[in-house]
């Protein structure tokens, strides 16, 4: 289950950040996407350590812990998007396939002439896709 | 084959070094034996890897035995293949001979005996005992060796060396060092490759039912232990790889059941570390090995050989993967563990891996990426430990003393709860502890946030710990916990969603443990039926970790609440440390709040302060609001608690600058309570704070303000307020920063009276001094709440600052405030240019022009200059200009703007008193172009002379001018001057000159009185009088009055008209009376003037003011006549001799002459001459027109009698062509009036131009 997702700006500044627990919890969240902030950071700057390619926007597992997964995702305009699950067996397909949809979601959300660059995310409509693309992932993973 | 395993290990333990097997055929080694043992190790040596690449070996041990040593002489020949890695690598056979025969006969055969065996790598050391100076012994024993060489030596390979025991040749020990490092080479690979072909035997039935692990492993590790033997660590450690490459397959694979181990006591004390920690044999299972046991041998192996290649990093990096993949493993078998086994392993594992790789001299050693990728993982190590840690503690109830911050509820709500297959139940003897556990709960408070803050705490649970003990205990219903136990809320919330939020993989374990739970009811004792409280879940998990945990520290860290505290901040702290040296600071920032929450709560503010300063810094820095708000509230109190006020309001004035969702208005109210309690009443000195989240503050929106150079004004800025409720700003100031200089400061605008800012916008109007010219942006806002400096630097465009801008500080570009360059801001003009009367009093008229600027109160100061009096008593006149003058037209301002005077919409008319020099002006003429009318009097006690056609006297306008200084002071608050001095011109009414028109045979003279009008106005004569001056009198009995029907007569402006006056020579009165003698006739003319003001003369202002405006005013003009003698007085007459008749031309030298002569005899002259018969004479010349030589003044001699005349010459030379007037001469001692001229007048002569130069023109 997708228990986060967060769009983090290029100063490292939270855009937007929607947790999907029920449970009064999203603070711990948002520390999670903070401190993975570290993880993108240092493949950022340690390309070659890491492997990754910097054409590659998927950044893969920032976390390996026990109880939940990390994924990054890292813009060509250096908007990071994070993705906190507590399925512990995700399919890398399913994740890149998550981050592509959410990136369309995102690059529509920003395109919207009101929304003023670096600033948060209120827009519902983008709230609502966004809640659609972690819905589907769950059924995906599940099927 | 697995039979060998308890062999091999003994052999591996007993052997850690490579043997070289010593054949002494001659008895030789007890002599020689120490010179090869120093020897060992050897410094260098180049052995060959598996991959058949060179390797140079440093210090390679090697150990020399005597193949008659039991060790290697009682061994079966199966053993020697098995283990044949502890066989010799090298055979040194020590022979020595003194004698061809006997090495022929004897030692030959033995030695190839000896070295027959294929197997073995060998060389001979020829040892010669012979005594260098014994000359044939070391003859002898070279002709052995040389011998020896040909039999034993071939091409290939050099096989035997030679040591002279009474001095060995120098280059003997790298020989042996060489020869004994060849053999073991070959020896190596052919060893190597005698393993490596098993092994690949053994790997292709890897998949057959006959297949053994352990026999596999034997091979494997032999192999291993080889390479280890020979320094080839790096090859050991790729085999030890290998091998866990392939246990993990095979303990993977599926169909067999396993046992996994890990049951046995201690082993909850992780031994990834300890390769001793159990003999293999004990962990042998079927064909296998357990895994619990197996993995961390495996593990150990791997580490050792890293350390000994010096790559503690690696361990670290391993050891940390290997603890979460076996962590892994070991959830999967936990309901065969001990309780919590899991956890205890990990905290252990971590430990001891931190406690390896601690030692400090790794520092450069490495690339610093690396070692930041190492600090980073033994923070993780200490992060892992710290949260079973905490787990465990949780457990047995020391809850309450972990904080319930992010960081802890994000590590510890996702984490599932043990699963043991039985939830351990109290013991029976346990009830004090359970009392005194419950006791521990009900005293302990929900932690109280500060400033009344209500949150919601974070959980530390993945769920409820009650429900899920008693589920696991027994068959409970979970649901109706919550009604049957008063258990503490604070821990009853949290997530819920365990049971929605687990996997089915967990599903099916629960379904597992269920069942294992019903087949063994032996475990509880009575009370099954009856669920387990709060309280004594955490006695019976304490009591169940107890037995599962071997490590004593760490039993004792959880002993109790101080001492779990203490290992609490140790690991804490060493995962922060070891984030800030990684990549990761966000890591390591956001651990330091959590020491700095222990900190807090053992009072020690000031560490808890600093700390809790860095992770809001970290927050604040990027933004996450959230985050902060959650962690700032407790940076305020540690700074309360220290005093520090300025940093305690700064928190409050960032908590209150936090988006506002955050906290309730109540909340924030009580933030601004505390900043407004602090300013109002505790604070000594002043402190500084910076509020720019808070207050911000821009321009209105519109155009800048505009205003003139020297103009105060009042500046209207909009204010944001942040704050909950009003608060009241003792004082405000803003500063102004100028966009043209950077240099000059920025000017501050006070507001010193208190402001009350609304909540949201506000708008405030300041007071503007006058500023230099220029463009202003808004600089600071500045002010004063109580003893609380605040200062905002911040600018919002239309609304208050966003919450998420927290970086940019968006500086105004637009400006706030021009101030124009000084400019002509109003003009004052005469407003007529034609001359006033003078003596009389007139209006002058002043056009005051406003440019673009309101004169409002303007204030006007008149200073008349001298000869210039202004009637007081009387008012002066204001009006509308109606008609603007050419002059004043022409200054319009360049913006083209200036008001037409004639569409002023209204004619406005005032009269306006002059008090003390100066003059207010009336509001209408703020705008509009007016005329001041000011009565003065311009004063002059010269009498104006006449001019005649001899006494032509030259009019000087200099005479009538007079000046006006005007001051005009206007602008808002005064502070605008503009200086100008206004010329006016006075004039008399007429000039006069005169001629004789005739003169009559009968001594009449025709005076013709010319009066040319000199002013714009029309001019009436009513009467005109002639007083004649001595020497004449009127003709007949008249008064000089001409005929009275002439008058009245009219003058137009700016025309003439002539009078005559019949006159007549009278008789000259005596000498002696002509001091008393007028010498100028008088013309006395009564006049009216009819005028307009705004053209130029006009009637005198009346004093009274009664007057009608038709009325009659008569005024007296007089002017002084220069009345010519008659010709015959003269007692000198001069005459310009003719000049030659062939005329003048330029360049030509001529004589002018001047006939003097006597008219009269000085004896009836009444003119003085000081030197009798001598006059004195001057030629005056134009230097353009003439060039003169002679003398030009001098005296000469003429007779005093009458009739004596004489010719004064003078040579001249004209020098410009045309009609020119010619050199005069005067006679400066003589009155005019005594001279006739003739011609009388100035005269002009002709000067023809040069004649053509023809002297060059004729030939010779």
């Amino acid at each position: 289950m997708i228990v986060c997702v967060a769009v983090v700006g290029h100063q490292n500044n939270p855009l937007y950040i929607q947790s999907f627990t029920e449970a009064d919890d999203a603070l711990k969240l948002h520390h999670i996407v903070h401190c993975s902030l570290d993880v993108v950071d240092e493949r950022v700057n340690n390309p070659k350590k890491s492997g990754l390619t910097l054409n590659e926007t998927f950044l893969g597992l920032l976390y390996p812990t026990e109880n939940y997964k990390v994924y990054g995702y890292l813009t060509n305009t250096k908007v990071k998007f994070i993705l906190v699950t507590t399925d512990l067996d995700v399919r890398d397909a399913d994740v890149r396939n998550f981050f592509r949809r959410f990136h369309a979601a995102y690059v529509d959300a920003v395109s919207n002439p009101f929304h003023v660059p670096g600033k948060k995310i209120t827009s519902r409509t983008f709230a609502e896709r966004v809640s659609n693309i972690v819905k589907s992932f769950g059924l995906s993973s599940a099927g | 084959m697995a039979n060998y395993l308890a062999q091999f290990q003994t052999i591996k333990n007993s052997c850690d070094h490579v043997v070289i097997a010593v054949e002494d055929v001659s008895d030789l080694w007890p002599n020689i034996k120490s010179g090869f043992e120093e020897r060992v190790p050897i410094k260098r040596a180049s052995l060959n890897n598996k991959t058949r690449n060179p390797v140079l070996v440093e210090n390679f041990p090697c150990e020399f035995i005597l193949t008659t040593d039991s060790r290697l002489r009682s061994r079966f020949p199966q053993e020697q293949s098995l283990f044949w890695f502890r066989e010799p690598y090298a055979t040194i056979v020590l022979v020595t001979c003194e004698d061809l025969d006997e090495f022929k006969t004897i030692l030959k055969p033995r030695l190839k005996l000896i070295v027959q065996n294929d197997e073995k790598e060998w060389f001979i050391v020829f040892v010669s005992r012979a005594h260098p100076s014994n000359d044939n012994a070391v003859k002898m024993a070279k002709k052995v060796y040389a011998k020896l060489e040909v039999d034993f030596s071939s091409k290939k390979r050099e096989r035997c060396c030679k040591y002279d025991i009474h001095g060995p040749e120098a280059n003997f020990w790298d020989d042996l060092e060489s020869k004994i490092m060849e053999c073991v080479r070959n020896t190596l690979d052919r060893r190597v490759q005698f393993y490596e072909d098993e092994i690949r035997k053994l790997t292709e039935q890897r998949f057959m039912p006959v297949w053994n692990f352990c026999n596999f492993f034997i091979l494997k590790e032999s192999l291993a232990f080889m390479f280890e033997m020979a320094h080839l660590y790096e090859d050991a450690l790729r085999e030890y790889d290998e091998l866990e490459l392939c246990y993990l397959e095979t303990v993977n694979m599926p169909g067999k059941q396993r046992d996994f181990g890990g049951v046995d006591h201690g082993d909850d004390w992780a031994a990834l570390l300890n390769s001793e920690n159990k003999p293999l044999t004990q962990i042998v299972q079927d064909d296998s090995f357990r895994e619990f046991e197996f993995r961390q041998y495996l593990f150990a192996y791997q580490s050792k050989l890293l350390f000994k290649l010096n790559r503690p990093f690696e361990v670290a990096s391993r050891g940390h993967s290997f603890i979460i993949g076996f962590s892994k493993a070991l959830t999967l078998h936990e309901n065969m563990l001990p309780f919590c086994m899991r956890e205890v392993w990990v905290i252990t594992a971590c430990l001891a891996i931190i406690n390896a790789t601690a030692s400090p001299n790794y520092d450069g050693l490495v690339a610093p990426d690396i070692e930041k990728e190492f600090y980073r993982l033994k923070g993780d190590l200490y992060s892992l430990c710290r949260v079973k840690f905490m787990r465990l503690a949780y457990l047995i109830g020391y809850g309450a003393d972990i904080e319930r911050s992010p960081v802890n509820s994000a590590l510890l709500s996702m984490l599932p709860w043990p699963k043991p297959p039985v939830w351990p139940s109290v013991p029976p003897d346990a009830s004090p502890e359970v009392l005194e556990k419950e006791k521990v709960i009900l005293q302990a408070s929900p932690l109280i946030k500060h400033f009344g803050i209500q949150r919601k705490p974070l959980p530390l649970e993945p769920s409820v710990l009650l429900r899920e003990a008693n589920r696991r205990r027994a068959s409970l219903s979970a649901g109706n916990v919550f009604e049957m136990f008063d258990g503490r809320p604070t821990l009853i919330d949290g997530s819920a969603s365990d049971a929605s939020s687990r996997t089915p993989l967990s599903k099916k374990m629960n379904a597992i443990s269920m069942s294992r739970t019903n087949s063994s009811p032996g475990t509880f004792d009575g009370s099954v039926d009856r669920p387990m409280r709060l309280a004594e879940i955490y006695v019976a998990a304490e009591h169940a970790l107890k037995h599962t945990i071997s490590d004593a520290d760490l039993w004792k860290a959880l002993s109790s609440v101080e001492k779990f505290e203490q290992k609490y901040l140790e690991l804490t702290k060493g995962a922060a440390d070891n984030y800030h040296h990684s990549w990761w600071k966000r890591h390591g920032v956001v651990l330091d709040g959590e020491i700095a929450a222990v900190c807090f709560r053992h009072g020690n503010f000031d560490l808890a302060a600093k700390s809790y300063e860095k992770v809001c810094a970290l927050y604040a820095g990027e933004g996450w609001q959230e985050l902060l708000a959650d962690v700032l509230p407790n940076l305020a109190e540690c700074q309360k608690m220290l005093n520090d006020q300025a940093g305690y309001l700064a928190s409050c004035v960032k908590l209150l600058s936090l988006d506002k969702g955050l906290f309730s208005t109540k909340e924030r109210q009580a933030f601004q309570a505390e900043v407004l309690r602090l300013a109002h009443s505790e604070m000594k000195d002043p402190v500084p704070l910076d509020v720019s989240s808070l207050i911000t503050f821009s321009g209105n929106p519109g155009p800048p303000l505009e205003l003139c150079d020297g103009d105060p004004g009042i500046l209207s800025v909009t204010v944001w307020s942040g704050f909950p409720d009003d608060i009241t700003l003792d004082s405000l100031n803003l500063t102004l920063t100028a966009t043209f200089n950077a240099d000059e400061g920025a000017k501050a605008l006070r507001s010193s009276t208190a402001t009350i800012l609304k909540p949201g916008r506000n708008t405030i109007t300041l007071a503007l001094p006058p500023q230099k010219p220029g463009s202003y942006v808004l600089g600071v806002l500045t002010g004063q709440i109580g003893q609380l400096r605040f200062r905002s630097h911040s600018f919002s465009k239309v609304g208050p600052v966003d919450s998420d801008d927290f970086m940019s500080y968006e500086k105004p570009t637009r400006p706030i405030l021009k101030v124009f360059k000084p400019r002509p801001l109003v003009d004052l003009a005469e407003a007529i240019s034609s001359a006033l009367l003078i003596n009389e009093t007139q209006w002058v008229g002043v056009i005051v022009r406003p440019i673009d600027y309101s004169l409002k109160g303007a204030v006007l100061y008149i200073d008349t200059g001298p000869g210039l009096n202004i009637e007081e008593s009387h008012v002066i006149e204001m009006e509308t200009c109606v008609n603007i003058s050419q002059s004043s037209a022409e200054m319009t301002n360049s913006n083209g703007t200036q008001k037409d005077c004639s569409s002023a919409s209204k004619k406005e008319f005032q009269q306006l008193k002059l008090q003390d020099g100066r003059i207010e002006f009336p509001a209408w003429a703020s705008d509009v172009n007016s005329v001041l009318w000011i009565p003065v009097r311009a004063i002059s006690d010269r009498l104006p002379r006449g001019s005649s056609s001899v006494t032509s006297q030259k009019q000087s306008n200099l005479d009538g001018m007079r000046t006006i200084a005007l001051k005009l002071e206007f602008g808002v608050s005064h502070n605008q001057i503009f200086e100008r001095t206004v010329a006016v011109h006075f004039t008399d009414p007429f000039h006069v000159s005169t001629r004789v028109a005739d003169k009559c045979n009968d001594g009449t003279l025709l005076l013709q009185v010319i009066l040319h009008s000199q002013v714009k106005a029309t001019l009436t004569i009513y009467d005109a009088w002639l007083e004649l001056q001595d020497g004449f009198i009127h003709t007949g009995q008249g008064t000089g009055r001409p005929t009275s029907s002439f008058f009245p007569l009219m003058i137009s402006p700016t025309s003439r008209a002539g009078i005559m006056f019949s006159i007549s020579l009278g008789k000259v009165i005596d000498k002696d009376e002509v001091e008393e003698l007028q010498t100028d006739s008088i013309l006395n003319i009564r006049y009216g003037i009819y005028g307009e003001r705004t053209n130029g003369a006009h009637p005198p202002v009346s004093m009274d003011g009664t007057e009608p405006e038709d009325a009659r005013q008569d005024l007296l003009f007089k002017s002084a006549i220069v009345l010519q003698r008659p010709v015959l007085d003269p007692c000198l007459a001069v005459g310009f001799l003719p000049l030659p008749s062939t005329g003048l031309r330029v360049g030509q030298l001529i004589t002018m002459q001047w006939r003097v002569e006597r008219l009269k005899g000085l004896e009836d002259n009444g003119i003085s001459e000081h030197n009798q018969g001598e006059v004195l004479y001057e030629v005056s010349a134009n230097s353009e027109n003439w060039m003169l030589a002679g003398r030009k003044r001098g005296h000469v001699t003429l007779s005093t009698i009458q009739g004596s005349r004489i010719v004064i010459s003078v040579l001249c030379v004209p020098l410009v062509a045309g009609y020119v007037r010619p050199p005069q001469l005067g006679l400066p001692d003589v009155d005019e009036s005594n001279i006739s001229c003739n011609p009388p007048g100035p005269h002009l002569v002709c000067v023809m131009p040069p004649a053509l130069s023809s002297s060059f023109c004729i030939p010779p």
